[in-house]
């Protein structure tokens, strides 16, 4: 009962011994070591770390005959998690789980914060580790745990997709659990998030995405279109954090790799004559076909079996068919959204390889074509020199088809050029035409203000002079001595209106 | 050193909220299908999108491997709880220093626990859950659902006081005494048992609790027996159909 004796079979997975090394004082269930200092080797040797185990288990297990007697199985961890350590925090926790370490929460203790990240942590992967072969359940978990129970599922629910939490472990019984675990173990996992998975899950609802799906950068984190517009996702995050991933229909009818190869073969061989391809793909349709190659991101630049062959040279340079990548792209975010395919291929290439291989293979792909140019000079020279038609006809037609293309591409980046400076300046003109046009409106408003001013004054001096009258006639009456003065203020009232 | 002037207790009205750090709301779900009982606390936090509602609900009954006809009853009552919460949100309440007593009578599993302690319902940075923590790991109770168990009871009473506050306040405001009416509301309304702070300090001028009312508020926990613990369920139960 206390020994592992049986080596697990195949083992690419960790294992973490669970008896301590320490008595354990008081706690109401024994606590497997602080895994700070355990062994994580990888899968490769999987005979060594067994055996390593078992001996280390056997003596451990003597030691540890005090304490409570259900520890007698190993506690798997993926090799994805084994960074987890009861002491400290690390950083994939730290970025995957927001909310208890950002902004206000940062600071505080209690309900939010690192503390109670920490206290809500520990409690579950204890609680998991005293039984290993039952599956922990949310349920029974947070009846243990003071707080709120959202913040408890979603360290739950971490824990349970990093395989810290019921890893391997099944709801009916230990032995059960020791299989699955080796099952589990023995087929190597990549990361949980569901990245090489065909279909999408989504995070939040846990049910397939239809056609398009949300995938969050700071979380990893997908979500299907429902739960995006419910806002079904942490306090953390915003609406902002999702970018919009198209899956398209071939997710649903699941366009294998392989068939996407017969499909571009096909189209290389045999052109737009569909049905010839449907033949060949075999399980497909005609209209199926057609449907997916012109949902290929490259699709739209098959228009002459000439330029396919020089793309596919490119190709294979970076790495293999595109067809592969198809799977990828799905993860991927669809950069370059230039009407340019060219353009388009290439961001995406270069996306998925890397900007370092992608500035290797550039810089080779301009060496090949600037030998293409030398070789296509000199067998033009020997063309006039040596008379041997059908070799340097091969040779010819090859270099030809080659220059040709570099010819075309050439000039239709110029052409491309030629068209966004045109472009340009016709804004430019239509701005400067804007203005001109708001010029003149301005000028007429001038005139027309001028010529109000102007009638503005000529209505006050009216209203002057009218003044003056009156006080004249006020004047008048009295006689005598003033008149003398009238005669002087006469002359005073005319005034020039001009 | 602050010195608190104990007479000038200011009301302040803010928002409805939680009266402790955290804005966390108390659900009780008491649902009862074909004969089965399901009964729980927990604490829910109401910034959580309503999906996550559903989701929970479905989980609880699938962990505890509770019939699917459960789930629309738990669904509503929860639904019910937060509605009621959220329809105080946009009102206004009273927050001044008011130490309040609390109590816990509460049996978990094997455990008893009952206990009395003041609580200052003005302090926006209170934490029942910390409390609650310190509270079982103070009296090394073994079992763990006992802390969210308190943690839960004691929200609900600061819940049942501040929607109170709320209602007084709304009161108040209906009430045709004029600007002076919020003081007097206070003073007469539901806060029977808030303790005025000056009468009971201030004239010895000590906060030390008098010997002789230690025991008033002693933590009592009792771990009962499985047979005593069979026929406290029968008779709780009974009670509450009853009821």
């Amino acid at each position: 009962m206390s020994t592992p004796s049986t080596p697990t079979p195949a083992a690419t997975a960790n294992s973490i011994l669970p008896p301590p090394q320490q008595p354990s004082a008081g706690a109401p269930f024994s606590q497997p070591p602080s895994t700070a200092g355990t062994v994580k080797t990888e899968g490769p040797l999987p005979t060594s770390t067994t055996a390593s185990a078992a001996t280390v288990a056997a003596a451990a297990a003597a030691a540890s005959a005090v304490v409570a007697e259900e520890l007698s199985c190993t506690i798997t961890v993926p090799s994805y998690s084994a960074w987890f350590s009861y002491d400290a925090i690390h950083e994939t926790e730290r970025r995957l789980m927001p909310e208890f370490f950002e902004g206000e929460a940062a600071a505080a203790s209690g309900s939010r914060g690192p503390d109670a990240y920490k206290y809500y942590r520990d409690n579950l992967v204890r609680s998991f580790r005293a039984r290993p072969g039952r599956r922990l359940t949310l349920t029974e978990a947070r009846r243990g745990l003071v707080g709120d129970v959202g913040s408890v599922r979603r360290v739950f629910d971490f824990l349970e997709e990093w395989g810290l939490i019921n890893y391997g472990a099944s709801p009916s019984g230990a032995k059960q659990g020791r299989d699955k675990r080796e099952e589990a173990a023995a087929s190597q996992s990549s990361l949980p998030v569901g990245a090489t998975m065909p279909r999408k899950l989504c995070t939040g609802c846990r049910t397939v995405c239809g056609l398009a799906y949300f995938s969050c950068e700071k979380a990893d984190i997908s979500l299907c279109a429902r739960c995006y517009v419910r806002a079904n996702y942490r306090p953390g995050l915003t609406a902002t954090d999702f970018k919009r991933i198209e899956i398209t229909e071939d997710a649903k009818s699941g366009w294998t790799d392989k068939e996407t190869l017969h499909l571009l073969e096909a189209v290389l061989h045999y052109g737009e004559d569909w049905k010839k391809v449907s033949e060949h793909v075999g399980s497909r349709s005609e209209k199926d076909c057609i449907a997916r190659f012109t949902r290929l991101p490259f699709g739209e630049q098959f228009m002459g079996l000439k330029e396919d062959k020089m793309q596919f040279e490119i190709d294979d340079d970076f790495n293999d068919e595109s067809g592969s990548q198809i799977s990828k792209r799905l993860r991927l975010t669809p950069l370059a959204d230039a009407s340019n395919p060219i353009m388009a291929q290439i961001a995406f290439l270069s996306a998925i390889v890397g900007s370092d291989v992608a500035a290797a293979a550039g810089q080779a792909a301009i060496s090949a074509q600037s030998q293409v140019d030398v070789n296509g000079v000199s067998i033009n020279y020997s063309i006039n020199n040596i008379k041997e038609e059908e070799s340097c006809t091969n040779e010819l037609s090859v270099n030809d088809l080659l220059k040709e293309a570099s010819r075309n591409a050439k000039v239709q980046l110029e052409n491309e050029r030629k068209d966004i400076e045109q472009s340009l300046s016709d804004i430019v003109g239509v701005q400067m035409k804007e203005i001109q046009d708001k010029i003149l409106r301005f000028e007429q408003k001038e005139l027309l203000v001028e010529k109000e001013r102007q009638q503005l004054h000529y209505l006050r001096e009216l209203l002057l002079s009218d003044q003056l009258a009156v006080v004249q006639h006020q004047r008048r009456p009295p006689p005598g001595p003033t008149e003398s003065k009238d005669d002087d203020d006469k002359p005073k009232p005319i005034i020039t209106i001009g | 050193m602050k010195t608190v002037s104990l007479g000038a207790n200011r009301p302040s009205a803010v928002k409805f909220r939680m009266p402790t750090r955290d804005n966390l709301v108390p659900i009780r779900v008491d649902v009862e299908v074909d004969g089965q009982r399901y009964r729980d606390a927990f604490t829910w936090n109401p910034s959580d999108p309503d999906s996550e509602i559903i989701s929970f609900a479905k989980r609880t009954a699938k962990d505890l491997k509770l019939p699917a006809n459960f789930v629309p009853q738990m669904l509503h009552s929860i639904q019910g709880q937060l509605a009621e919460f959220r329809s105080y949100e946009g009102e206004e309440m009273q927050i001044r220093e008011k130490i309040v007593p609390l109590k816990i009578d509460l049996r978990i599993n094997n455990t008893v626990i009952r206990d009395q302690f003041l609580w200052d319902i003005g302090n926006l940075d209170s934490d029942p859950e910390e409390f609650a923590r310190t509270l079982c790991d103070d009296l090394n109770i073994t079992d763990p659902e006992v802390g969210p168990a308190i943690a839960v009871s004691i929200r609900e009473q600061l819940y049942e006081i501040a929607s109170q506050s709320v209602s007084a306040m709304r009161e108040a405001r209906v009430s045709k005494k004029g600007r002076r009416a919020p003081e007097f509301a206070s003073n007469s309304k539901a806060m029977h048992n808030s303790l005025d702070l000056f009468k009971y300090f201030g004239s010895k001028g000590s906060v030390v609790r008098k010997r002789k009312e230690w025991y008033l508020y002693e933590p009592v926990v009792d771990v009962a027996r499985k047979e005593e613990v069979g026929a406290i369920d029968a008779t709780e139960e009974l009670s509450s159909r009853n009821a």
